[in-house]
Protein backbone atom coordinates (compact mmCIF):
# COMPACT_ATOMS: atom_id res chain seq x y z
CA UNK A 1 0.00 0.00 0.00
CA UNK A 2 1.28 3.38 -0.98
CA UNK A 3 0.74 6.93 -1.28
CA UNK A 4 1.29 8.09 -4.45
CA UNK A 5 1.32 11.30 -6.36
CA UNK A 6 -0.18 10.88 -9.89
CA UNK A 7 -1.14 14.91 -10.20
CA UNK A 8 -5.30 15.87 -10.95
CA UNK A 9 -6.90 15.00 -14.31
CA UNK A 10 -7.00 19.07 -15.54
CA UNK A 11 -10.21 18.80 -16.42
CA UNK A 12 -11.95 16.53 -13.45
CA UNK A 13 -14.76 19.32 -12.70
CA UNK A 14 -15.97 19.20 -15.87
CA UNK A 15 -15.96 15.53 -15.65
CA UNK A 16 -17.66 15.81 -12.54
CA UNK A 17 -20.39 17.94 -13.73
CA UNK A 18 -20.78 16.30 -16.40
CA UNK A 19 -21.24 13.02 -14.60
CA UNK A 20 -24.10 14.48 -11.71
CA UNK A 21 -21.43 14.59 -9.32
CA UNK A 22 -22.27 18.01 -8.03
CA UNK A 23 -22.09 17.63 -4.48
CA UNK A 24 -19.35 18.26 -2.14
CA UNK A 25 -18.39 17.89 1.35
CA UNK A 26 -19.11 19.02 4.59
CA UNK A 27 -19.17 22.84 4.99
CA UNK A 28 -19.57 23.06 0.87
CA UNK A 29 -15.57 22.38 0.64
CA UNK A 30 -14.26 20.02 -2.36
CA UNK A 31 -13.66 16.31 -1.21
CA UNK A 32 -12.76 14.50 -4.22
CA UNK A 33 -9.25 14.67 -4.31
CA UNK A 34 -7.07 13.12 -6.96
CA UNK A 35 -3.60 14.52 -6.85
CA UNK A 36 -2.66 11.09 -5.03
CA UNK A 37 -3.85 7.59 -4.82
CA UNK A 38 -3.24 5.12 -3.16
CA UNK A 39 -1.93 1.84 -4.72
CA UNK A 40 -2.64 -1.78 -3.40
CA UNK A 41 -1.34 -4.64 -4.44
CA UNK A 42 -3.87 -7.73 -5.63
CA UNK A 43 -3.28 -10.08 -3.10
CA UNK A 44 -3.71 -6.74 -0.41
CA UNK A 45 -7.10 -6.47 -1.40
CA UNK A 46 -8.00 -10.04 -1.78
CA UNK A 47 -6.65 -11.43 0.84
CA UNK A 48 -6.44 -8.33 3.30
CA UNK A 49 -9.56 -6.83 2.72
CA UNK A 50 -12.01 -8.58 0.44
CA UNK A 51 -11.88 -11.66 2.06
CA UNK A 52 -11.91 -10.70 5.77
CA UNK A 53 -14.62 -8.22 4.92
CA UNK A 54 -17.07 -11.29 3.37
CA UNK A 55 -16.01 -12.98 6.99
CA UNK A 56 -16.89 -10.24 8.97
CA UNK A 57 -20.08 -9.79 7.19
CA UNK A 58 -21.27 -13.42 7.57
CA UNK A 59 -20.21 -12.70 11.18
CA UNK A 60 -22.71 -10.14 11.40
CA UNK A 61 -25.63 -11.57 10.04
CA UNK A 62 -25.28 -14.49 12.45
CA UNK A 63 -24.90 -11.77 15.40
CA UNK A 64 -28.02 -10.16 14.15
CA UNK A 65 -29.88 -14.24 13.97
CA UNK A 66 -28.91 -14.60 17.75
CA UNK A 67 -29.35 -10.59 18.64
CA UNK A 68 -33.35 -10.99 17.76
CA UNK A 69 -33.67 -13.66 19.87
CA UNK A 70 -32.44 -11.97 22.63
CA UNK A 71 -33.80 -8.91 24.54
CA UNK A 72 -30.48 -8.70 26.59
CA UNK A 73 -28.64 -7.67 23.24
CA UNK A 74 -31.61 -5.45 21.63
CA UNK A 75 -31.77 -3.68 24.96
CA UNK A 76 -27.36 -3.47 25.20
CA UNK A 77 -27.47 -1.87 21.99
CA UNK A 78 -29.97 0.92 23.39
CA UNK A 79 -32.37 0.04 20.49
CA UNK A 80 -36.13 1.09 22.40
CA UNK A 81 -38.39 -1.36 23.41
CA UNK A 82 -40.93 -0.12 20.71
CA UNK A 83 -38.70 -1.60 17.77
CA UNK A 84 -37.51 -4.83 19.27
CA UNK A 85 -40.77 -6.15 17.29
CA UNK A 86 -39.56 -4.50 13.71
CA UNK A 87 -36.08 -5.45 13.82
CA UNK A 88 -37.28 -9.04 14.93
CA UNK A 89 -40.02 -9.25 12.63
CA UNK A 90 -37.48 -7.73 9.59
CA UNK A 91 -35.04 -10.35 10.04
CA UNK A 92 -37.27 -13.70 10.60
CA UNK A 93 -39.47 -12.54 7.26
CA UNK A 94 -35.67 -12.28 5.42
CA UNK A 95 -35.83 -8.63 4.20
CA UNK A 96 -33.38 -8.25 2.18
CA UNK A 97 -30.43 -5.61 2.70
CA UNK A 98 -29.12 -3.57 -0.34
CA UNK A 99 -25.63 -2.40 1.11
CA UNK A 100 -22.81 -1.09 3.96
CA UNK A 101 -19.54 -0.07 3.86
CA UNK A 102 -17.06 -1.55 6.65
CA UNK A 103 -14.45 1.05 7.71
CA UNK A 104 -11.10 -0.44 8.26
CA UNK A 105 -7.86 0.73 9.81
CA UNK A 106 -5.18 -0.73 7.13
CA UNK A 107 -1.69 0.11 6.44
CA UNK A 108 -0.44 -2.33 3.91
CA UNK A 109 1.12 -4.97 6.26
CA UNK A 110 -0.52 -7.43 8.73
CA UNK A 111 -4.66 -7.64 9.07
CA UNK A 112 -6.86 -5.10 8.99
CA UNK A 113 -8.78 -4.15 11.91
CA UNK A 114 -12.59 -3.24 11.98
CA UNK A 115 -13.05 -0.29 13.08
CA UNK A 116 -17.45 0.33 12.79
CA UNK A 117 -19.81 -1.37 10.03
CA UNK A 118 -21.49 1.58 8.55
CA UNK A 119 -24.81 -0.82 7.71
CA UNK A 120 -27.27 1.58 7.57
CA UNK A 121 -26.83 5.12 5.70
CA UNK A 122 -23.47 5.15 4.09
CA UNK A 123 -22.60 7.42 1.87
CA UNK A 124 -19.55 8.11 -0.75
CA UNK A 125 -21.03 5.62 -2.53
CA UNK A 126 -21.08 7.58 -6.26
CA UNK A 127 -17.87 8.84 -5.36
CA UNK A 128 -16.56 4.92 -5.26
CA UNK A 129 -18.64 3.35 -7.75
CA UNK A 130 -18.36 5.73 -10.56
CA UNK A 131 -16.45 8.69 -10.13
CA UNK A 132 -13.46 6.57 -8.89
CA UNK A 133 -14.29 3.93 -11.66
CA UNK A 134 -14.06 7.02 -14.57
CA UNK A 135 -11.05 8.60 -13.07
CA UNK A 136 -9.33 4.72 -13.43
CA UNK A 137 -10.83 4.40 -17.08
CA UNK A 138 -9.41 8.18 -17.92
CA UNK A 139 -6.18 7.50 -15.92
CA UNK A 140 -5.12 4.16 -17.69
CA UNK A 141 -6.39 5.96 -21.36
CA UNK A 142 -4.10 9.12 -21.00
CA UNK A 143 -1.08 7.16 -19.52
CA UNK A 144 -1.25 8.59 -15.89
CA UNK A 145 -1.26 5.33 -14.91
CA UNK A 146 0.62 2.16 -16.42
CA UNK A 147 -1.64 -0.62 -18.67
CA UNK A 148 -2.58 -3.26 -16.51
CA UNK A 149 -4.01 -1.26 -13.84
CA UNK A 150 -7.32 -2.33 -12.09
CA UNK A 151 -9.33 -0.97 -9.31
CA UNK A 152 -11.33 -3.20 -6.69
CA UNK A 153 -14.89 -1.45 -7.26
CA UNK A 154 -17.94 -3.69 -8.84
CA UNK A 155 -20.14 -1.48 -7.02
CA UNK A 156 -22.44 -0.01 -9.79
CA UNK A 157 -22.93 -3.71 -11.18
CA UNK A 158 -23.77 -4.84 -7.80
CA UNK A 159 -26.14 -2.89 -7.11
CA UNK A 160 -27.91 -2.67 -10.01
CA UNK A 161 -27.93 -6.39 -9.89
CA UNK A 162 -28.92 -6.44 -6.13
CA UNK A 163 -31.90 -4.00 -6.98
CA UNK A 164 -33.01 -6.64 -9.88
CA UNK A 165 -32.58 -9.61 -7.19
CA UNK A 166 -34.86 -7.18 -4.51
CA UNK A 167 -37.47 -5.81 -6.43
CA UNK A 168 -37.34 -6.82 -10.66
CA UNK A 169 -40.05 -4.42 -12.14
CA UNK A 170 -41.36 -3.65 -8.64
CA UNK A 171 -41.72 0.14 -7.05
CA UNK A 172 -40.07 1.81 -5.44
CA UNK A 173 -39.12 5.47 -3.59
CA UNK A 174 -36.31 7.05 -2.38
CA UNK A 175 -36.20 9.44 0.68
CA UNK A 176 -33.80 11.91 2.26
CA UNK A 177 -32.92 15.07 3.34
CA UNK A 178 -33.32 16.72 -0.15
CA UNK A 179 -31.67 19.94 0.92
CA UNK A 180 -28.35 17.90 2.19
CA UNK A 181 -26.44 17.46 -1.21
CA UNK A 182 -24.12 14.81 0.36
CA UNK A 183 -27.52 12.76 1.06
CA UNK A 184 -29.45 13.89 -1.82
CA UNK A 185 -26.57 12.79 -3.98
CA UNK A 186 -25.97 9.60 -2.94
CA UNK A 187 -29.83 8.88 -2.98
CA UNK A 188 -30.47 10.09 -6.64
CA UNK A 189 -27.28 7.67 -7.60
CA UNK A 190 -29.14 4.92 -6.28
CA UNK A 191 -32.35 5.84 -7.80
CA UNK A 192 -30.61 5.61 -11.01
CA UNK A 193 -28.76 2.11 -10.38
CA UNK A 194 -32.75 0.68 -9.72
CA UNK A 195 -34.23 2.75 -12.54
CA UNK A 196 -31.35 0.73 -14.82
CA UNK A 197 -32.20 -2.66 -12.65
CA UNK A 198 -35.93 -2.10 -14.35
CA UNK A 199 -37.42 -0.61 -11.34
CA UNK A 200 -40.42 2.26 -11.14
CA UNK A 201 -38.43 4.87 -8.88
CA UNK A 202 -39.30 8.15 -6.82
CA UNK A 203 -37.74 10.49 -5.03
CA UNK A 204 -39.69 12.51 -2.08
CA UNK A 205 -38.26 14.22 0.92
CA UNK A 206 -38.65 12.75 4.22
CA UNK A 207 -40.90 15.59 4.90
CA UNK A 208 -43.36 13.89 2.27
CA UNK A 209 -43.59 10.65 4.04
CA UNK A 210 -46.53 10.14 4.97
CA UNK A 211 -48.68 7.66 6.97
CA UNK A 212 -51.92 6.89 5.63
CA UNK A 213 -54.69 5.37 7.20
CA UNK A 214 -54.17 1.84 6.72
CA UNK A 215 -50.42 2.08 8.13
CA UNK A 216 -48.80 2.45 4.56
CA UNK A 217 -45.95 5.03 4.26
CA UNK A 218 -47.26 7.20 1.14
CA UNK A 219 -46.44 9.89 -0.58
CA UNK A 220 -47.99 13.58 -1.15
CA UNK A 221 -50.58 12.01 -3.66
CA UNK A 222 -51.09 9.44 -1.23
CA UNK A 223 -49.85 6.62 -3.09
CA UNK A 224 -48.98 3.79 -0.85
CA UNK A 225 -44.93 2.72 -0.94
CA UNK A 226 -44.36 -0.68 -0.95
CA UNK A 227 -40.66 -0.62 -0.53
CA UNK A 228 -38.67 2.14 0.37
CA UNK A 229 -35.30 3.32 0.65
CA UNK A 230 -34.37 5.96 3.28
CA UNK A 231 -30.79 7.44 3.90
CA UNK A 232 -32.05 7.95 7.48
CA UNK A 233 -30.63 6.40 10.57
CA UNK A 234 -33.19 4.04 11.77
CA UNK A 235 -32.47 4.96 15.58
CA UNK A 236 -33.40 8.04 14.46
CA UNK A 237 -36.29 6.78 12.88
CA UNK A 238 -37.62 4.76 15.55
CA UNK A 239 -37.60 7.76 17.60
CA UNK A 240 -39.60 10.00 15.13
CA UNK A 241 -43.35 10.30 15.92
CA UNK A 242 -44.06 8.02 12.96
CA UNK A 243 -41.12 5.35 14.72
CA UNK A 244 -44.40 3.71 16.44
CA UNK A 245 -45.97 3.06 13.29
CA UNK A 246 -43.18 0.92 11.68
CA UNK A 247 -44.12 -2.61 13.52
CA UNK A 248 -47.88 -2.51 11.65
CA UNK A 249 -46.73 -0.77 8.63
CA UNK A 250 -47.23 -3.26 5.25
CA UNK A 251 -44.30 -0.77 3.70
CA UNK A 252 -40.66 -2.62 3.18
CA UNK A 253 -37.45 -0.71 4.00
CA UNK A 254 -33.73 -0.82 2.43
CA UNK A 255 -32.15 -0.65 4.44
CA UNK A 256 -34.24 -3.03 6.48
CA UNK A 257 -35.21 -2.60 10.39
CA UNK A 258 -32.68 -5.32 11.37
CA UNK A 259 -29.68 -3.02 10.08
CA UNK A 260 -30.24 -1.30 12.88
CA UNK A 261 -28.55 -3.89 15.56
CA UNK A 262 -25.31 -3.64 13.16
CA UNK A 263 -24.93 -0.05 11.97
CA UNK A 264 -24.35 0.97 16.32
CA UNK A 265 -20.96 0.63 18.13
CA UNK A 266 -22.15 -2.05 20.21
CA UNK A 267 -21.88 -4.77 17.97
CA UNK A 268 -18.02 -4.27 17.90
CA UNK A 269 -18.22 -5.12 22.02
CA UNK A 270 -20.97 -8.14 20.71
CA UNK A 271 -18.34 -9.49 17.94
CA UNK A 272 -15.21 -9.54 19.73
CA UNK A 273 -16.94 -11.72 22.82
CA UNK A 274 -17.99 -13.99 20.01
CA UNK A 275 -14.66 -13.68 18.09
CA UNK A 276 -12.00 -12.83 21.04
CA UNK A 277 -9.18 -14.43 18.81
CA UNK A 278 -9.74 -12.65 15.16
CA UNK A 279 -7.17 -11.19 13.46
CA UNK A 280 -9.78 -8.32 12.37
CA UNK A 281 -11.40 -7.19 15.15
CA UNK A 282 -10.06 -5.29 17.77
CA UNK A 283 -11.03 -6.06 21.20
CA UNK A 284 -13.91 -4.00 22.60
CA UNK A 285 -16.25 -3.88 25.72
CA UNK A 286 -19.30 -1.47 26.64
CA UNK A 287 -18.60 1.40 28.96
CA UNK A 288 -20.05 -0.50 31.43
CA UNK A 289 -17.67 -3.66 31.25
CA UNK A 290 -15.47 -3.73 34.04
CA UNK A 291 -13.48 -5.77 31.41
CA UNK A 292 -12.75 -2.88 30.00
CA UNK A 293 -9.61 -2.30 31.95
CA UNK A 294 -8.14 -4.38 29.85
CA UNK A 295 -7.11 -2.19 27.27
CA UNK A 296 -5.27 0.07 29.87
CA UNK A 297 -5.27 3.39 28.78
CA UNK A 298 -4.99 3.42 25.06
CA UNK A 299 -8.19 2.88 23.94
CA UNK A 300 -10.93 4.63 21.77
CA UNK A 301 -14.26 5.71 23.36
CA UNK A 302 -17.29 5.99 21.07
CA UNK A 303 -21.11 6.21 21.40
CA UNK A 304 -23.42 3.82 20.52
CA UNK A 305 -24.82 5.89 17.91
CA UNK A 306 -23.06 8.35 16.04
CA UNK A 307 -21.97 9.13 12.45
CA UNK A 308 -18.87 11.12 11.07
CA UNK A 309 -16.12 10.44 14.07
CA UNK A 310 -18.50 12.51 15.90
CA UNK A 311 -17.97 12.48 19.61
CA UNK A 312 -14.70 10.00 19.45
CA UNK A 313 -12.43 10.24 22.34
CA UNK A 314 -9.26 8.58 21.51
CA UNK A 315 -6.62 8.03 24.06
CA UNK A 316 -2.82 6.54 23.83
CA UNK A 317 -1.01 5.91 26.79
CA UNK A 318 -3.73 8.69 28.52
CA UNK A 319 -2.97 10.84 26.31
CA UNK A 320 -6.23 12.51 24.55
CA UNK A 321 -5.18 12.36 20.42
CA UNK A 322 -8.51 13.40 19.91
CA UNK A 323 -11.65 14.54 21.46
CA UNK A 324 -14.20 14.92 18.45
CA UNK A 325 -17.09 17.04 19.20
CA UNK A 326 -20.44 16.17 18.81
CA UNK A 327 -24.65 15.81 19.40
CA UNK A 328 -24.19 11.90 20.39
CA UNK A 329 -23.57 9.69 23.09
CA UNK A 330 -26.83 10.03 25.51
CA UNK A 331 -27.16 5.86 24.69
CA UNK A 332 -23.85 5.12 25.88
CA UNK A 333 -20.60 4.33 24.91
CA UNK A 334 -17.84 1.42 23.76
CA UNK A 335 -14.64 0.98 24.09
CA UNK A 336 -12.35 -0.59 21.16
CA UNK A 337 -8.78 -1.27 21.17
CA UNK A 338 -6.51 1.14 19.89
CA UNK A 339 -5.46 0.71 16.02
CA UNK A 340 -4.25 4.04 15.00
CA UNK A 341 -4.74 5.08 11.31
CA UNK A 342 -1.38 4.70 9.31
CA UNK A 343 0.72 8.34 8.42
CA UNK A 344 1.35 8.59 4.24
CA UNK A 345 3.06 11.86 4.37
CA UNK A 346 0.74 13.27 7.43
CA UNK A 347 -2.13 11.96 5.77
CA UNK A 348 -4.42 9.43 7.79
CA UNK A 349 -6.57 6.94 5.43
CA UNK A 350 -9.37 4.96 6.18
CA UNK A 351 -10.41 1.92 4.32
CA UNK A 352 -14.01 1.11 3.41
CA UNK A 353 -15.03 -2.00 2.02
CA UNK A 354 -18.28 -2.03 0.56
CA UNK A 355 -20.96 -4.43 0.73
CA UNK A 356 -23.55 -5.05 -1.53
CA UNK A 357 -26.19 -7.79 -0.41
CA UNK A 358 -23.79 -10.19 1.17
CA UNK A 359 -20.46 -9.74 -0.72
CA UNK A 360 -17.72 -7.26 -0.70
CA UNK A 361 -17.68 -4.92 -3.60
CA UNK A 362 -15.24 -2.35 -3.56
CA UNK A 363 -13.16 -0.21 -1.49
CA UNK A 364 -12.84 3.44 -1.11
CA UNK A 365 -10.05 5.35 1.01
CA UNK A 366 -11.26 8.26 2.69
CA UNK A 367 -8.16 10.45 4.37
CA UNK A 368 -8.07 13.40 6.87
CA UNK A 369 -5.32 14.78 8.96
CA UNK A 370 -6.24 13.37 12.16
CA UNK A 371 -6.78 10.63 14.10
CA UNK A 372 -10.28 10.68 13.35
CA UNK A 373 -12.11 10.56 10.10
CA UNK A 374 -14.96 13.35 10.04
CA UNK A 375 -17.06 14.60 7.26
CA UNK A 376 -14.09 16.39 6.61
CA UNK A 377 -12.01 13.64 5.03
CA UNK A 378 -11.31 13.78 1.50
CA UNK A 379 -12.20 10.99 -0.71
CA UNK A 380 -9.22 9.55 -2.41
CA UNK A 381 -9.09 6.93 -5.41
CA UNK A 382 -7.05 3.77 -5.36
CA UNK A 383 -5.61 1.37 -8.05
CA UNK A 384 -4.32 -1.97 -8.10
CA UNK A 385 -0.98 -1.57 -8.95
CA UNK A 386 0.42 -4.15 -11.99
CA UNK A 387 2.45 -7.05 -10.78
CA UNK B 1 -22.23 9.40 -20.34
CA UNK B 2 -19.03 7.47 -19.92
CA UNK B 3 -18.06 4.95 -22.40
CA UNK B 4 -16.87 1.18 -21.90
CA UNK B 5 -13.05 0.29 -21.67
CA UNK B 6 -11.66 -0.50 -25.18
CA UNK B 7 -10.53 -4.02 -23.25
CA UNK B 8 -10.21 -5.33 -19.74
CA UNK B 9 -9.02 -8.11 -18.73
CA UNK B 10 -11.09 -11.04 -17.73
CA UNK B 11 -9.68 -11.00 -14.35
CA UNK B 12 -10.38 -7.71 -13.89
CA UNK B 13 -11.81 -6.80 -10.30
CA UNK B 14 -13.68 -3.62 -11.84
CA UNK B 15 -17.04 -3.17 -13.00
CA UNK B 16 -17.07 -3.41 -17.17
CA UNK B 17 -18.75 -0.47 -17.68
CA UNK B 18 -20.38 2.64 -15.64
CA UNK B 19 -23.64 4.16 -17.06
CA UNK B 20 -25.57 6.70 -15.38
CA UNK B 21 -29.38 7.20 -16.96
CA UNK B 22 -30.65 10.04 -14.74
CA UNK B 23 -27.76 11.47 -13.04
CA UNK B 24 -25.40 12.30 -16.22
CA UNK B 25 -25.55 16.01 -16.92
CA UNK B 26 -28.08 17.36 -15.33
CA UNK B 27 -26.24 17.15 -11.92
CA UNK B 28 -27.90 15.59 -8.42
CA UNK B 29 -29.02 18.90 -7.36
CA UNK B 30 -31.11 20.01 -10.37
CA UNK B 31 -32.20 16.67 -10.77
CA UNK B 32 -33.54 16.87 -7.22
CA UNK B 33 -35.36 20.07 -7.58
CA UNK B 34 -37.01 18.79 -10.46
CA UNK B 35 -38.25 15.50 -8.72
CA UNK B 36 -38.95 17.24 -5.30
CA UNK B 37 -41.31 20.31 -7.01
CA UNK B 38 -43.82 17.35 -8.42
CA UNK B 39 -47.27 18.70 -8.38
CA UNK B 40 -50.21 17.35 -5.86
CA UNK B 41 -52.79 15.64 -7.10
CA UNK B 42 -55.72 17.38 -6.52
CA UNK B 43 -59.28 16.72 -5.72
CA UNK B 44 -62.97 18.55 -6.07
CA UNK B 45 -65.08 18.84 -2.88
CA UNK B 46 -67.95 20.76 -1.84
CA UNK B 47 -68.48 22.18 1.61
CA UNK B 48 -71.65 23.01 3.38
CA UNK B 49 -72.59 24.50 6.65
CA UNK B 50 -75.59 22.61 7.23
CA UNK B 51 -77.45 19.78 5.59
CA UNK B 52 -80.45 22.68 4.49
CA UNK B 53 -77.59 24.38 1.97
CA UNK B 54 -76.62 21.56 0.92
CA UNK B 55 -80.03 20.37 -0.31
CA UNK B 56 -80.30 23.47 -1.74
CA UNK B 57 -77.10 23.10 -3.54
CA UNK B 58 -78.97 20.55 -5.94
CA UNK B 59 -76.04 18.74 -6.64
CA UNK B 60 -76.57 15.96 -3.98
CA UNK B 61 -79.96 14.74 -2.98
CA UNK B 62 -81.34 15.84 0.30
CA UNK B 63 -80.84 12.07 1.60
CA UNK B 64 -76.99 12.25 0.63
CA UNK B 65 -76.58 15.60 2.33
CA UNK B 66 -78.29 14.61 5.83
CA UNK B 67 -76.58 11.50 5.81
CA UNK B 68 -73.06 13.17 5.15
CA UNK B 69 -73.49 15.27 7.67
CA UNK B 70 -74.46 12.92 10.10
CA UNK B 71 -71.14 11.14 9.22
CA UNK B 72 -69.11 14.30 9.51
CA UNK B 73 -70.89 15.39 12.92
CA UNK B 74 -70.75 12.19 14.46
CA UNK B 75 -66.75 12.42 13.38
CA UNK B 76 -66.35 15.94 15.07
CA UNK B 77 -65.60 15.37 18.50
CA UNK B 78 -62.92 12.68 18.30
CA UNK B 79 -61.60 14.65 15.03
CA UNK B 80 -61.28 17.95 16.20
CA UNK B 81 -57.98 19.30 17.11
CA UNK B 82 -57.21 20.08 20.74
CA UNK B 83 -55.50 22.91 21.91
CA UNK B 84 -53.87 23.47 25.46
CA UNK B 85 -55.50 27.21 25.53
CA UNK B 86 -58.30 28.98 24.33
CA UNK B 87 -55.79 31.44 23.19
CA UNK B 88 -54.19 29.18 20.83
CA UNK B 89 -56.88 27.52 19.43
CA UNK B 90 -58.56 31.03 18.62
CA UNK B 91 -55.40 31.94 16.91
CA UNK B 92 -56.00 29.05 14.67
CA UNK B 93 -59.61 29.55 14.29
CA UNK B 94 -60.46 32.85 15.26
CA UNK B 95 -62.16 34.52 17.84
CA UNK B 96 -65.36 32.79 19.35
CA UNK B 97 -64.96 30.00 17.42
CA UNK B 98 -63.55 27.63 20.23
CA UNK B 99 -65.36 25.59 22.81
CA UNK B 100 -63.68 24.26 26.22
CA UNK B 101 -63.62 20.84 25.10
CA UNK B 102 -65.14 18.86 27.72
CA UNK B 103 -68.64 20.30 25.63
CA UNK B 104 -67.75 18.08 23.01
CA UNK B 105 -65.64 14.74 24.12
CA UNK B 106 -64.59 13.32 27.20
CA UNK B 107 -61.49 13.12 25.78
CA UNK B 108 -60.96 16.71 25.45
CA UNK B 109 -61.63 18.01 28.58
CA UNK B 110 -59.34 20.26 29.74
CA UNK B 111 -58.71 21.36 26.44
CA UNK B 112 -60.15 23.55 23.88
CA UNK B 113 -61.44 22.54 20.60
CA UNK B 114 -62.66 24.83 17.49
CA UNK B 115 -66.88 24.98 16.54
CA UNK B 116 -67.06 22.78 13.70
CA UNK B 117 -68.13 25.12 10.29
CA UNK B 118 -69.43 23.43 7.90
CA UNK B 119 -69.11 19.65 6.52
CA UNK B 120 -67.14 18.59 3.50
CA UNK B 121 -68.09 15.91 0.89
CA UNK B 122 -66.03 14.87 -2.71
CA UNK B 123 -68.05 15.95 -5.66
CA UNK B 124 -68.50 12.89 -6.89
CA UNK B 125 -69.16 9.39 -5.20
CA UNK B 126 -66.55 7.22 -6.95
CA UNK B 127 -63.59 9.78 -5.02
CA UNK B 128 -65.03 7.78 -2.08
CA UNK B 129 -63.92 10.80 0.31
CA UNK B 130 -65.31 10.32 3.17
CA UNK B 131 -67.57 12.99 5.16
CA UNK B 132 -65.80 15.45 7.46
CA UNK B 133 -66.06 18.07 9.11
CA UNK B 134 -64.06 21.13 8.90
CA UNK B 135 -63.14 24.33 10.68
CA UNK B 136 -62.82 28.24 10.64
CA UNK B 137 -59.15 28.95 9.58
CA UNK B 138 -58.80 32.21 10.77
CA UNK B 139 -55.22 32.44 11.81
CA UNK B 140 -54.18 35.90 13.98
CA UNK B 141 -57.59 36.87 13.61
CA UNK B 142 -58.15 40.28 15.90
CA UNK B 143 -61.42 40.98 15.73
CA UNK B 144 -64.49 38.99 15.41
CA UNK B 145 -65.20 39.41 12.02
CA UNK B 146 -67.60 37.64 10.16
CA UNK B 147 -68.21 34.15 10.14
CA UNK B 148 -66.95 31.69 7.37
CA UNK B 149 -64.69 34.44 5.96
CA UNK B 150 -62.22 34.44 3.33
CA UNK B 151 -59.60 32.29 5.61
CA UNK B 152 -61.60 29.37 4.07
CA UNK B 153 -61.70 25.97 6.13
CA UNK B 154 -59.02 23.35 7.67
CA UNK B 155 -59.37 20.08 8.39
CA UNK B 156 -58.34 18.17 11.63
CA UNK B 157 -55.39 17.08 11.11
CA UNK B 158 -54.34 21.02 9.48
CA UNK B 159 -55.53 20.46 5.82
CA UNK B 160 -56.04 23.73 4.10
CA UNK B 161 -59.98 24.09 2.26
CA UNK B 162 -59.85 27.17 0.37
CA UNK B 163 -63.28 27.52 -1.69
CA UNK B 164 -64.39 30.42 -4.02
CA UNK B 165 -66.05 33.51 -3.19
CA UNK B 166 -64.32 34.56 0.30
CA UNK B 167 -65.04 30.79 1.53
CA UNK B 168 -69.12 30.93 1.12
CA UNK B 169 -69.02 28.98 -2.28
CA UNK B 170 -69.46 25.52 -1.57
CA UNK B 171 -67.26 24.32 -4.10
CA UNK B 172 -63.10 24.05 -4.99
CA UNK B 173 -60.38 22.28 -5.46
CA UNK B 174 -57.94 21.44 -3.51
CA UNK B 175 -54.92 18.93 -2.60
CA UNK B 176 -55.88 15.79 -1.73
CA UNK B 177 -53.49 15.33 1.05
CA UNK B 178 -55.56 18.28 2.66
CA UNK B 179 -58.83 15.92 2.71
CA UNK B 180 -57.52 12.76 3.04
CA UNK B 181 -56.34 11.31 6.32
CA UNK B 182 -52.63 10.59 5.88
CA UNK B 183 -50.08 12.27 8.81
CA UNK B 184 -46.98 14.17 7.34
CA UNK B 185 -43.96 15.08 8.95
CA UNK B 186 -43.07 12.24 10.85
CA UNK B 187 -39.68 11.53 10.01
CA UNK B 188 -36.95 13.72 10.34
CA UNK B 189 -37.31 15.44 13.37
CA UNK B 190 -34.59 13.98 15.50
CA UNK B 191 -31.82 13.66 12.56
CA UNK B 192 -32.65 17.72 12.39
CA UNK B 193 -32.60 17.69 16.05
CA UNK B 194 -28.84 16.26 15.89
CA UNK B 195 -28.09 18.42 12.85
CA UNK B 196 -28.32 21.85 14.92
CA UNK B 197 -26.63 20.68 17.77
CA UNK B 198 -24.03 19.59 15.77
CA UNK B 199 -20.31 21.46 16.36
CA UNK B 200 -19.36 22.47 13.17
CA UNK B 201 -22.89 23.71 12.71
CA UNK B 202 -23.04 22.38 9.15
CA UNK B 203 -26.40 20.91 8.20
CA UNK B 204 -25.53 17.58 7.96
CA UNK B 205 -27.93 14.49 6.94
CA UNK B 206 -27.87 11.13 7.73
CA UNK B 207 -25.52 9.69 5.48
CA UNK B 208 -22.31 8.99 7.13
Amino acid sequence: MRRVPLGARPDWRETARANGFTFSGADGAEYWSEGHAYAFTLGQVERDIEAPSAELHALCRAFVSDAVEDERILASLALPEHAWDTVRTSWRRGDPSLYGRLDFAYDGRGPAKLLEYNADTPTALYETGVFQWLWLEEALASGRLPPGSDQFNTVHDDLIARFRGIAAGGDIAFTAYADVPEDRGTVAYLEDCARQAGLVTRFLDLGDLGLGPDGSFVDRVLCPIPLLFKLYPWEWAFADRFGQALAGTPSRFLEPPWKAVLSNKGLLAHLYAREPGHPNLLPAFFESDPDKARLGRSFARKPLYSREGANVLILREGHVLANAGGPYGAEGFIRQGLAELPDFDGWRPLVGAWIVGDAPAGLCVREGRGAVTTDAALCVPHFIAPV
Amino acid sequence: MTSPPESVAPTSKRSQSVTLVLMAGAGATALGLAQIDQSQREEDILVYPNPEACGAAHIRTEADCRRDYALARAAYPEGAPRYATEAQCEAHHGRSHCLPGGLVAPSAAGRFVPMMAAFLVGRRPEQDLPPQPVYDHRPGETSGGTPHGGGGYCTGWGGRVVTGGGGTASSGRVASAAVRQAAFGGFGATGRGFSSGHASGAGRGGGG
